[in-house]
């Protein structure tokens, strides 16, 4: 006989009353281990998603509006050691074949097999199928698409420069064609591949590279590099100056080429302007020191102007560069004669005054124009947010030059895209508003004779005064001929230029996705707090049930200690059964906890998918996890059972024998400091205390709870998350504290209570503890329910009013294709094909996009370079569209989107604006912090929270000024997302109009109030 | 062996409106291997004067000594483990713990220390004193599966099991019929002769008393010698 087997005996003989301590800690042990294990769970989906959309990616060279050798990849293997895939990313929509099924926004990839090498290493099987796609499994079925079937791909062609660019063609944007699928890619194919921290399935579909280069007319290019099984410990920088090493001309957009009819080496860009940093260094590069028996440039003779006879102009930059720019201009005017639509050539070697031009013999006859005249310019330039408008230079006439001079070269004019090649003026398709009606025949005749040969010239200064913009200020640079020098200047260019300035910059993909994961949402976090009150509850239950159970064997206990057990052995006797109890509940409770984690994964990914961005979630429980999960229940439990034993075994024995559960006033053998904790709290034997000791602990509860909520910001995320259950607690303790003394109270009143309410109030005073702890675990569970119900996300309220979370817009759209042109004008409906359409009372806030993590609820993985939008502040100012609830202080007069607008943050760092799920949980920043960035000439920069915004329709990205985002981003074109205002009762047929007028773009509309609902509905989710 | 001097048991605050003076001035000595029974009526403080001999209740006023020792004095621990060594008690409702077997209870006493060294001899010596109060086969019952009189002899056997010196017995034929109640109060009176325990036994039965041994009685918180029976 022993202790323990007393014990044993103990619970076994009690097994009914202990069964309901056991199911309670079942309760509480399965809860708090399925909580920890559903954490898990998603950390370990998180883990899989990464590998399964990187594969074994370490570094990226990321689309940035450009394109390069596909051979760059081969050549890197060398320098990095191991496998580096090309890829052509672009954007398309799909459609299967009868056109039922429609997928916006897919990425099409033109891969080859090393592709696959860089992923899992599994490629699809695509043997006996011939050409065609592969679909990733996301987008199979969405088509309801199999291995055999036909679908219609749209793709996105993108241009050399963004397509808003003067002179830049935005026609034949897409290219369409039928293809055949040939397999369906899962997970373990690299289906999944996506670069983006998101763990919700890419929409991918894959051909191969020299197809797609093909189609969008960059065959034998590749915008994007994959980099895997590199060398151990190689780092970015050393990846990035990997690049340096061995890339090319071409991989810059760039083209060397000898013009023998010239004698000149000529420097050209396949974007029409070279970067303003390529261009210096360009021309730095042709500064050959005197003495090399380098001939003197000569470009050509000019026929001098009046005064300048005989002076070889030309003599004037011996040994040095040209630069070259040459634009297009809409009309030369002298009085009333106009010549529509010419080519004037800025070349630095025209020793011009700055409001001087040169004519040539053509144009000044179909002017009449004479030396000493002066004539106006009329031409597009870029303005702010890239709108296109008209300016006007007078320029004084300051020589006229024959056709047949040199200087009269076609080959001046860059191959601007529509005008370049075509025959015949009437083809031209410009991308700029030209009309055709005002070209004469004699227009038509000088372009079938001197094609684009400039028609006037002006200085370099001049030239770039007038047309710089920001893709360049130069359309070519000469170099006097000579041979080795085509090697010469491009050994001293890619030697001296920063790939990164072209966007050939690898970033390190892997890095960031795992440190995405990593602190990813925390779902056992989540669970946890949701189910604390859960647990308490049942942990409440556990100390109410176990004391019931002691407490009906106290004669007994009584027995024990008349016989001689000291009160201590007699508690170590019930806390070895306790024990006991607790230990069967926990093994239970874990694989309860299991289960309820399996049931939890389910849901996930069935009910609950909305939660999770509709992804699977992976059962996956560690050891570590469901060991701590159980010994923190066991804790738990032990801790209840612990605090109900300090009560037993102090009554005098002669008194549990007796069958006396009445505390009397004796007592043996208490501690000093006993005495005080229990008169502090419990006061378990006697009314020594009069309920001010509970009064005392709800005050100081209350108090809590009071500078709580008065520290607490009222803007929402974890802090007020935080203030809410520690409040809670605080109240909880509080109001049962008080409950208690108001107990006590009661109980010690001498008045005879002759009814029923008194009898009641007898009984529930009798034993206060016990009625505190019943209270209690109400109270958890009460709370739990309101807690729940208040953070729940009802329907928006005034969702027309500005301050909502729609903006009051009645539409939110985002589109596969960028979209130039501005819908709220008649003439960007009219270019857009929408004229015509009763669309004028239609609004639209159009926003640039640079594509980034996914920082809404529907991303698990922790944001690290969310989306950025581009807007002009104004549009939004004007409308005062949204609600802000917290800004940047001392930022001057500048409030509500105005704080885009400030401009002394420093260098390098951009303001931001994001809306509050955004930035407390999406991104778990706060006003003032700050995310680093790269542009897309690899510069770093900084964006800084200066505002937030209430819960909004624009949840996921951060917004920043329009101008910020074309100076880091110039190469995005257009717009993707867009704010619409229309009357609310007309809000269905303008989507319709919109999505059926701009199909080929892939614009998707959703009314504002059902996108906040769809974000209200993960929270609810969660809840 | 027992001796109390000057015993008096106050419930309520002493001297206060509420007062209920149960003894008032008890002093008693009983030497080693006696026997007493103290008869009264019931409520007279029959079972406080014995609670107070065996520690389970203080005096108000007074001293209670066992062997010399003062128990008023000593800390809760000590008076456990006097009772526990010294005093076997034997209550009116036995207090067997019914999960345990009638061995298991009987052996209860000697596991309020925790000292496994002489499992063996304890247990033997537990089935001795079962087969002395005529329950050698019944060691293995649970107390649910006996007669009131079995169990009150096992209750008795559990007092002993630690070789007190002093037995106390709270009516212990409280609740047996008459036969029972004879053949416990027998065999406590062997106990008292053969074993030489000191014996104090509370009882409101006179017949009991008779068969017991020295009888005195407690009335009106005054204890009355009413000599052998």
């Amino acid at each position: 006989m022993s202790l323990w087997r007393l014990a044993v005996r103990g619970v076994s003989f009690y097994w009914r009353t202990n069964l309901a301590v056991v199911l309670a800690v079942i309760v509480a042990t399965g809860v708090l281990t399925g909580a920890l294990a559903v954490g898990d769970s998603v950390r370990y989906t998180l883990r899989k998603t990464l590998e399964a959309r990187l594969g074994r990616v370490q570094f990226a060279i990321l689309p940035q509006g450009r394109f390069f050798r596909a051979a760059l990849a081969d050549d890197l293997e060398q320098q990095l050691g191991g496998t580096v895939a090309p890829v052509l990313q672009v954007v398309g929509i799909i459609t299967n074949d009868d056109g039922s099924q429609r997928v916006n926004r897919v990425q099409v990839l033109g891969v080859t097999d090393k592709f696959y090498a860089v992923g899992s290493g599994e490629s699809p099987d695509r043997r006996d199928v011939g050409e065609g796609v592969v679909l990733s499994e996301a987008v199979a079925r969405r088509l309801g698409a199999v291995a055999g079937d036909e679908v219609v791909l749209r793709i996105e062609k993108p241009g050399l420069l963004p397509h808003e660019v003067p002179l830049a063609s935005d026609k034949d944007r897409t290219v369409a064609s039928r293809l055949k699928v040939q397999a369906i890619a899962d997970d373990s194919m690299f289906g999944r591949f996506d670069l983006q921290a998101n763990q919700t399935s890419a929409l991918n579909v894959f051909v191969p590279l020299a197809w797609l280069g093909q189609q969008i007319e960059q065959p034998g290019r590749a915008n994007m590099l994959l980099a895997a099984h590199l060398k151990n410990g190689i780092t970015a920088p050393e990846a990035r100056a990997a690049i340096q090493k061995v890339w090319r001309p071409a991989d810059a957009g760039l083209e060397l080429g000898r013009l023998p009819e010239r004698n000149v080496l000529e420097l050209r860009s396949r974007r029409v302007f070279i970067d303003e940093p390529i261009g210096a260094q360009a021309l730095k590069a042709g500064t050959i020191p005197r003495g090399e028996g380098v001939p003197p440039l000569r470009l050509a003779g000019i026929w001098p102007a009046e005064g300048k006879q005989g002076q070889d102009v030309l003599a004037a930059a011996p040994g040095r560069a040209t630069g070259v720019l040459t634009y297009f201009v809409n009309e030369v005017r002298l009085g009333d004669k106009t010549t529509p639509y010419s080519m004037v050539a800025a070349l630095d070697s025209v020793p011009l005054g700055g409001g001087e031009i040169i004519i040539n013999q053509w144009l000044a006859d179909d002017l009449g124009a004479k030396v000493g005249d002066s004539v106006d310019l009329s031409y597009f330039v870029i303005g702010p947010q890239r709108r296109l408008q008209e300016e006007h230079s007078r320029l004084k006439v300051a020589g006229i030059v024959p056709m047949d001079d040199p200087v009269c070269d076609p080959k001046l004019m860059p191959a601007f895209p529509g005008l370049a090649d075509v025959n015949n003026c009437r083809d031209w398709r410009p991308g700029i508003p030209i009309d055709l009606g005002k070209i004469r025949p004699k227009d038509e005749q000088y372009w079938q004779e001197h094609r684009g040969t400039p028609k006037a010239f002006v200085s370099l200064e001049t030239g770039q005064q007038l047309w710089h913009n920001q893709y360049g200020s130069l359309t070519a640079v000469r170099y006097p001929w000579r041979e080795g020098l085509a090697q010469q200047i491009e050994q001293r260019l890619m030697s001296t230029i920063d790939p990164a300035l072209v966007g050939l910059f690898f970033q390190p993909i892997r890095a960031r996705g795992m440190q995405a994961s990593s602190q990813g949402t925390d779902f056992g976090e989540l669970f946890l707090g949701l189910s604390m009150f859960l647990i308490a509850a049942a942990v409440i239950l556990i100390g109410l049930l176990f004391v019931f159970g002691i407490e009906s064997r106290s004669q007994q206990v009584g027995m024990l200690m008349a016989v001689g057990w000291p009160a201590r052995r007699v508690r170590r006797l019930l806390l070895a059964e306790g024990g006991l109890v607790a230990l069967c509940g926990t093994i239970i409770g874990v694989a309860v906890g299991l289960l309820y984690t399996r049931l939890m994964v389910y849901a996930l990914a069935t009910l609950w998918s909305g939660a999770v961005g509709g992804t699977g979630v992976y059962f996956h429980a560690k050891l570590p996890t469901l060991v701590s999960g159980g010994l923190g229940g066991l804790l738990a439990v032990l801790f209840a059972i612990w605090l109900t034993l300090r009560k037993q075994a102090i009554r005098p024995a002669r008194v549990l024998m007796a069958g006396g559960l009445e505390e009397g006033p004796e007592r043996q053998g208490q501690s000093v400091r006993g005495d005080v904790v229990r008169r502090f709290f419990k006061c378990p034997y006697g009314h020594t205390t009069n309920g001010l000791s509970g009064i005392g602990v709800a005050v100081v509860a209350f108090l809590g709870v009071a500078i709580i909520l008065l520290v607490t910001p009222t803007s929402g995320g974890e802090a007020v998350a935080g203030a809410f259950f520690g409040a809670g607690a605080l109240l909880l303790i509080g109001t049962l504290s008080l409950s208690r003394a108001m107990l006590r109270m009661a109980g010690g009143s001498a008045r005879p209570m002759i009814s029923l309410q008194g009898l009641g109030l007898r009984n529930t005073t009798r034993r206060s503890g016990r009625s505190v702890a019943t209270i209690g675990v109400l109270a958890c569970g009460v709370f739990l329910v309101v807690g729940v119900w208040v953070f729940r996300q009802g329907p928006v309220e005034n969702p027309q009013t500005r301050e909502s979370g729609t903006g009051g817009f009645a539409l939110y759209g985002e589109s596969s294709v960028s979209i130039l042109h501005d819908l709220s004008t008649e003439s960007g409906r009219k270019q857009l094909g929408l004229a015509g359409q009763s669309l004028d009372d239609v609004q639209a806030v159009q926003f640039r996009v640079h594509d980034g993590d996914d920082a809404s609820c529907l991303n698990l993985n922790r944001a690290q370079q969310p989306r950025l939008l581009g807007v002009p502040a104004d549009a939004l100012t004007r409308r005062e569209a949204f609600r802000f609830i917290d800004g940047v202080k001392g930022a001057g007069q500048e409030q509500g989107w105005g704080l885009l607008r400030i401009d002394d943050l420093g260098r390098g760092i951009v303001p931001a604006v994001g809306d509050e799920r955004t930035i407390k949980w999406g991104l778990h920043k706060n006003i003032g912090d700050e995310i680093e960035y790269t542009d897309e000439r690899g510069r770093p920069f900084r964006v800084r929270i200066v505002g937030m915004l209430a819960s909004s329709v624009l949840q996921g990205s951060l917004i920043i000024a329009e101008n910020e985002f074309i100076t880091r981003f110039p190469s995005v074109d257009g717009y993707r997302v867009f704010l619409i205002d229309a009357p609310a009762e007309r809000a269905d047929a303008v989507t319709q109009k919109l999505s059926s007028g701009l199909r080929d773009y892939g614009l998707m509309l959703t009314p504002t109030q059902e996108r906040l609902a769809e974000f209200s509905a993960v929270e609810n989710t969660y809840l | 062996m027992v001796e109390l001097v000057d015993v008096t048991k106050t419930y309520g605050e002493p001297g206060g409106a509420g007062a209920v003076n149960v003894l008032k001035g008890i002093t008693l000595k009983i030497e080693r291997g006696r026997s007493v029974v103290v008869i009264g009526p019931s409520g007279c403080g029959k079972s406080t004067l014995l609670n107070i001999i065996g520690g389970l209740d203080h005096p108000t006023s007074g001293r209670v000594l066992l062997d010399g020792k003062d128990l008023a004095g000593l800390e809760a621990g000590e008076l456990a483990r006097i009772r526990n060594r010294q005093i076997g008690f034997v209550f009116q409702l036995h207090h067997l713990l019914p999960q345990c077997t009638v061995l298991e209870n009987v052996l209860i006493p000697t596991l309020a220390e925790g000292n496994s060294s002489s499992r063996g001899e304890v247990c033997a010596r537990a089935e001795a004193l079962l087969a002395r109060v005529g329950l050698a086969d019944r060691m293995s019952y649970r107390p649910g599966e006996l007669s009131g009189g079995q169990r009150q002899r096992v209750a008795v056997a559990r007092a002993l099991i630690n070789r007190p010196k002093l037995l106390l017995a709270d009516e212990p034929t409280g609740s047996l019929d008459e036969s029972t109640s004879q053949s416990i109060a027998d065999l406590l009176a062997e106990l008292n002769r053969e074993e030489g325990l000191t014996l104090v036994v509370v009882t409101h039965s006179r017949e009991l008393a008779s068969r017991i041994g020295h009888v005195m009685e407690l009335s009106g918180g005054h204890l009355n010698d009413r000599g052998q029976p």
